[in-house]
This record gives C-alpha cells, sequence and structure tokens, in this order.
C-alpha cells in the first residue's frame, strides 16, 4: 500500500527535514573540514589537545565559564525565591530588576561597565573622592571584570527555569515539614532545596552553554588579554584562515555542549520547566 | 576585529555627526576610500554595477546609499557599497564557494599576497594601472596601495615634559617613562617595535626573529593595561591617561593629540609605515578590467589629498605631496621627509607568516 501524500505527513516531516537542510548538512561539512583541512587525518584534534596554548585558552575559558556559572545561579536564585514568594509590590520590582537588563543590548552593557570601573570612571571617582583609596584601583581590563560582565548579562536567563520550579512547589510539603517541628533553615536545607534541584541544573547547563560562547563582552572588558574559546575559532576563521583547526576547536565547543545538553535531558525532564 | 581599514570610515562619520566635516568633505573621503565611487568613464555600458568593499559599517552604509543614488543618477552606473569587510577568511569563503561578490576589496597587503599566490587574486594589469602613480616599490603584484598608515609611538606629553620618547627602547623604557602601556591586539607592528627596542638595526629586522621579540614583549606584559583592538578603545587609553604611551595608528594619534590640545603627542619617529591595497578577487562580478579602472580612477591626487586632509591617510600617489597643505605635512606619513624617520612594514613576510606568528602572540597576550 502506498504512503499517501497528504498535508499532514508534508506537515509532520517539514521540521525535520528542514533540520537536515539546514543544520545537519553544514555541520558535517564543519565536521569534513575539521578532518581535511589542510591534510587529511585527526591532526587539527591532535593539535587541539596537545598544543599548549589551545589547552591555556580552554582551560580558561572553563575556568571563565564556571565561576560565572557558579555566580550567576547563585544570585539567580536569590532573586528567583523573592520573584516567587516576594509580596506584590516586591514581585514587581523583581520583574523590573530582571526584565530591563534583558532588553539592554549586550555591547551597550559592555561598555556601561567600562564607564563605571575605568580608571577615571564613577566608582574609582566615588572612592578617591571620599578617600577610600589613594591610587585608582585596576578594575576594568582584568578577568574580573570579564566575569562581572558576563554575570551581568546571564542572571535573567538563569532566573527563569529556577522561577518555574520554584512555583510548581506545593506549599503544603512546606508546612508538613514546619508542622512536624522542623526549624525553618532545615525546612529549607532539607525539603525546599531538594525540590528546586531541577531548576539549579536547568539553569547551570544554560548559563554555561551561553558562557562558552561569549564573544563580545570578553573582548571589550578584557583588555584583548581574556581571549577565550569563541574568539580563538574566530581568529582561526577570519585572521589566520587556519579553517581545518577552527573547525575542529567549532566541533569539541560542539560536543561539550551536547554533552551537557544531553545530561540536561536525562537528569530533568526539559518539559517541567516550561509550565 | 576592527583594522585600520575599518576605523578610517568610523573616524569620517563621526566627524561628520560631529560637525566637522560638511557633506562634500564626507562625501569625497568616502570616495577617496573607496567607500563610495564614481563608476569609470565609458569604458562600461550604463547600468553596470560595481561593487566595491571596505570596512565601512552600518553607519557608514545608510549614508553613503544616499550619496550612491547621486552618483548612479549623474552616471548611469549603478554603484554598490559593501561595509563587510575584506577580512582574509571572507574573501576567501567567495572564491572558494565560487560565489565572489566584490569588484575590489581595500584589503591587507599581505592577504592579497597570500591568496594571489593560491591563485585566488587577479594579478594586478598594469596597463591599465598606472606604475607612475605608486610610491616606488610598492607596486604588488596582487595589490596597489590605496593610501599609507603608520603604526607609531604615542604618547602623555604632559606627564614627560620636555624628555620625550623617540624610540621603541623608550617605549620599553617603564624606569625613565612611568605609565603603563598599550600595543595592539592584532600584531601588526607589534614584534618590530619589540625587535628594535632589543636593539634590532632597521635594515635587519626582516626576517622576524619571532621568539625573541615574544621574549621583549613577554618582559614589559605587566606594564600593559591592554591590548587595544579598535581605533576608539586605543584613544581612550591614552586620553584617559590610562595608558602613558601606546603603539597607536598615525591617524587616531594625531586625532589624540587635538582632542587632549597637547597634552598627548607623537612620532613619526621610528614609526612602522604600511600601505593598505586596493586587491581584485579571481571572478569578480563586474570583470577584472572594470576593477582595474576604478583603482586606476582612485590614484588620482586630489582624493588622495582630501583623504589625507579629512583623516590623516598618507596619499599612496607620489605626485600629491606636491599638493598637501603646510598645515597637514606633519602628518602626511608617505612624505618623502616622513617616510626616512619610519621603518617599512614587509608585507611578504606576513604574508609567509602572519598565521602562525599571530598564534604565539595571542598565547602570550591572553596568557
Amino acid at each position: 500500500m502506498a504512503a499517501r501524500l497528504n498535508i499532514h505527513t508534508i506537515a509532520m516531516w517539514l521540521l525535520p527535514a528542514l533540520f537536515l537542510a539546514v543544520y545537519l548538512a553544514p555541520l558535517l561539512g564543519v565536521f569534513g573540514w575539521s578532518v581535511s583541512r589542510p591534510e587529511p587525518g585527526a591532526e587539527n584534534y591532535v593539535r587541539m589537545l596537545t598544543d599548549a596554548d589551545a589547552l591555556n585558552i580552554m582551560l580558561r575559558t572553563a575556568r571563565v565559564c564556571i565561576l560565572v556559572t557558579l555566580t550567576s545561579v547563585l544570585l539567580a536564585y536569590l532573586l528567583a525565591y523573592h520573584w516567587v514568594f516576594g509580596s506584590p509590590a516586591r514581585k514587581l520590582f523583581m520583574e523590573l530588576c530582571i526584565f530591563i537588563p534583558f532588553w539592554i543590548s549586550v555591547l551597550i552593557r559592555a561598555f556601561g561597565w567600562v564607564v563605571i570601573l575605568r580608571n577615571k570612571g564613577i566608582l574609582n571617582e566615588t572612592l578617591l573622592s571620599i578617600g577610600a583609596i589613594a591610587e585608582p584601583l585596576t578594575l576594568v581590563r582584568t578577568e574580573f571584570s570579564v566575569i562581572l560582565g558576563m554575570v551581568h548579562f546571564l542572571v535573567p536567563f538563569a532566573v527563569f527555569p529556577i522561577a518555574s520550579v520554584m512555583r510548581q512547589i506545593d506549599s503544603r510539603v512546606l508546612l508538613a515539614s514546619r508542622g512536624m517541628g522542623a526549624s525553618p533553615g532545615f525546612t529549607f536545607w532539607n525539603v525546599f532545596l531538594p525540590l528546586t534541584v531541577p531548576g539549579i541544573l536547568a539553569s547551570v547547563i544554560i548559563v554555561f552553554v551561553f558562557a562558552l560562547g561569549f564573544f563580545i563582552t570578553p573582548a571589550i572588558l578584557g583588555g584583548g588579554k581574556i581571549v577565550m574559546i569563541a574568539e580563538y575559532i574566530y581568529i582561526q576563521m577570519f585572521q589566520t584562515s587556519n579553517w581545518g583547526f577552527g573547525a575542529a576547536l567549532s566541533i569539541g565547543v560542539l560536543a561539550v555542549v551536547a554533552a551537557m545538553a544531553g545530561l540536561l535531558f536525562k537528569v530533568i525532564r526539559p518539559e517541567r520547566l516550561v509550565k | 576585529m576592527n583594522n585600520f581599514q575599518r576605523d578610517c570610515c568610523e573616524l569620517l562619520a563621526e566627524r561628520f555627526r560631529g560637525g566637522k566635516l560638511d557633506r562634500r568633505g564626507f562625501l569625497t573621503g568616502l570616495v577617496a576610500l573607496g567607500a563610495a565611487t564614481v563608476a569609470a568613464p565609458g569604458a562600461r555600458a550604463a547600468g553596470q554595477e560595481l561593487v566595491v568593499v571596505n570596512w565601512g559599517g552600518d553607519a557608514i552604509d545608510a549614508y553613503s546609499a544616499a550619496f550612491a543614488e547621486a552618483y548612479e543618477a549623474a552616471t548611469g552606473n549603478k554603484l554598490k557599497i559593501d561595509g563587510s569587510g575584506p577580512l582574509e577568511g571572507s574573501m576567501k569563503t567567495q572564491f572558494e564557494s565560487n560565489s565572489v561578490r566584490w569588484d575590489v576589496c581595500d584589503a591587507e597587503p599581505y592577504s592579497a599576497i597570500r591568496l594571489g599566490r593560491e591563485g585566488m587574486m587577479e594579478k594586478i594589469d598594469y596597463s591599465i594601472v598606472d606604475r607612475s602613480k605608486i610610491e616606488p616599490g610598492f607596486d604588488g603584484e596582487f595589490y596597489v596601495p590605496s593610501y599609507f598608515y603608520s603604526n607609531v609611538i604615542a604618547y602623555d606629553a604632559a606627564r614627560f615634559g620636555d624628555d620625550v620618547p623617540s624610540t621603541w627602547a623608550d617605549f620599553w623604557n617603564v624606569e625613565k617613562y612611568p605609565g603603563k602601556r598599550t600595543l595592539y591586539k592584532w600584531m601588526t607592528g607589534v614584534l618590530e617595535a619589540a625587535l628594535l627596542a632589543d636593539g634590532v638595526a632597521p635594515a635587519e629586522l626582516y626576517p622576524l626573529d619571532v621568539d625573541r621579540a615574544l621574549a621583549k614583549i613577554e618582559a614589559l606584559k605587566p606594564h600593559i593595561v591592554s591590548f587595544w583592538s579598535s581605533g576608539a578603545e586605543s584613544q581612550q587609553l591614552l586620553r584617559d591617561g590610562e595608558a602613558s604611551m601606546g603603539l597607536l595608528w598615525h591617524t587616531r594619534a594625531n586625532l589624540t593629540k587635538q582632542d587632549t590640545e597637547g597634552e598627548v603627542d607623537w612620532t613619526f619617529d621610528q614609526g612602522l609605515v604600511s600601505p593598505s591595497g586596493w586587491t581584485v578577487i579571481k571572478g569578480n562580478p563586474a570583470g577584472a578590467k572594470a576593477a582595474m579602472e576604478f583603482i586606476a580612477l582612485a590614484q588620482n591626487p586630489d582624493n588622495q589629498v582630501t583623504l589625507l586632509n579629512e583623516l590623516g591617510n598618507g596619499p599612496a600617489n607620489p605626485a600629491a605631496h606636491a599638493l598637501v597643505s603646510e598645515e597637514m605635512k606633519p602628518v602626511d606619513a608617505s612624505s618623502k621627509e616622513n617616510l626616512e624617520r619610519q621603518i617599512v612594514l614587509q608585507a611578504e613576510w606576513y604574508a609567509d607568516h602572519y598565521g602562525t606568528a599571530l598564534d604565539k602572540y595571542l598565547a602570550l597576550v591572553s596568557s
């Protein structure tokens, strides 16, 4: 019996076909480059795992991403708690705090931090004028300012999964814990926190994956010295025309992201987060 | 990436918006930069299109597109401006994917040489382009200088008083000239500066001893506040006193001098000078001949002097220097007197070694 090609079947296959055409095919092309340029073989991957310079950049990327993720998720947890459980006035305030930065471009935010943190910036001038410091502090063009700028950008993204999970907690469970004599602290650490773990994990993965791809913020706030993997790939592709190595690095980053996405699906059910 | 060529268009736009430049000056500047252009006379049929790619950015695109329409109306020839920037990787992509969209690129000479050797660029047709209108020694096989710029020492004159730095050895001397330094992130000129500071004679610079240069840079690294990657950033570092000395493009150095009313000054002494190059990708849509005609048109000394007046870019046509005003002579990077004080960057060396050296340099920068 021949399959009937009706509108329903077409609609069902449209998305996978699109996925194949615009995503998988080019991706295979990138993989192809990574094992064929400049010569066929796994040379680019060997270089990626043995070249001290490349390893340094990957280590730095990992360090920055981990610090950014921990800080962002911690801040997001506090924000989400106030957003979900606060009074109506506080909820509104939290919403403003979460949404307004969300709408400001990443470039403007990075330059904003430069204006605040530089030697003759607002912060240093204030500290100097009240006599708290004698010499301006070096705040901008350091790893610190890069992490600050990235956390500022990523906190709102971390808030949503956590807040979503917090909203779904049955308040009667907490009441039961309190009713049986547990202190508020005990209830938080042993009942509330474990219930929010899926949200925390989702936030961790989302923030980490985002942070891996950061380019502009480190470039502006790092004084050129904080080269992360995304910029490194860009350099291989556009500056030094080293396409094979750039492709291998891209595949490496993709593998990390894929592994984390796999973890996301395995440990938590993503559909819970969009309720 | 924000290289010198892109910076020129940003400068023009800033000046235009700031009211320092009238429409006419802005327009002529764009023409000289290739951001806008008149169609070459006669040779081509009306309605044909020539795409010139430079480093314009969004703002410039909007302005120049408006002017382009006026040109189109006047000449009958279509002009398209593409400000997306002819990075080496982008030019290579267009050639390899058989979809060349650019007729003339304002690119790094070493990119033109490197891609030229791989058979991707047109050889310059010197029956159309006039060799005598090029600074001697710069008539490249795959590029023609569009203008000259220099990597110079800019310094905090207010801080250093009468005893001002004039060599790269001074630049490295943080005891005599205290304060932070800033260098260019994309390396052009930086290795040469380090080697000169380390005592290598200008005539013996090439081939560059990369490891020696990197060691010298590493020694200075604790004093480097930033490796700048845009002209505006380099200017801000000097103007705000975050750096007391920097390797800057002479155009930005001069602008900082004007902005600070001389508190920041600069010198052509030991400046590392280089042309930017017109270059043509093989298989360009309007054909090689039309592209070469555009390049020949851009050799016009008047346009080149306008570019010097508006931006400080040194003319590529030696005949243009005679037309330079007394006021602008100290800024003219390619005049005979100023060239004698500087050292020419060797594009051939960059064509062979830029990729590997940049990898090592960036590893040091980011360590």
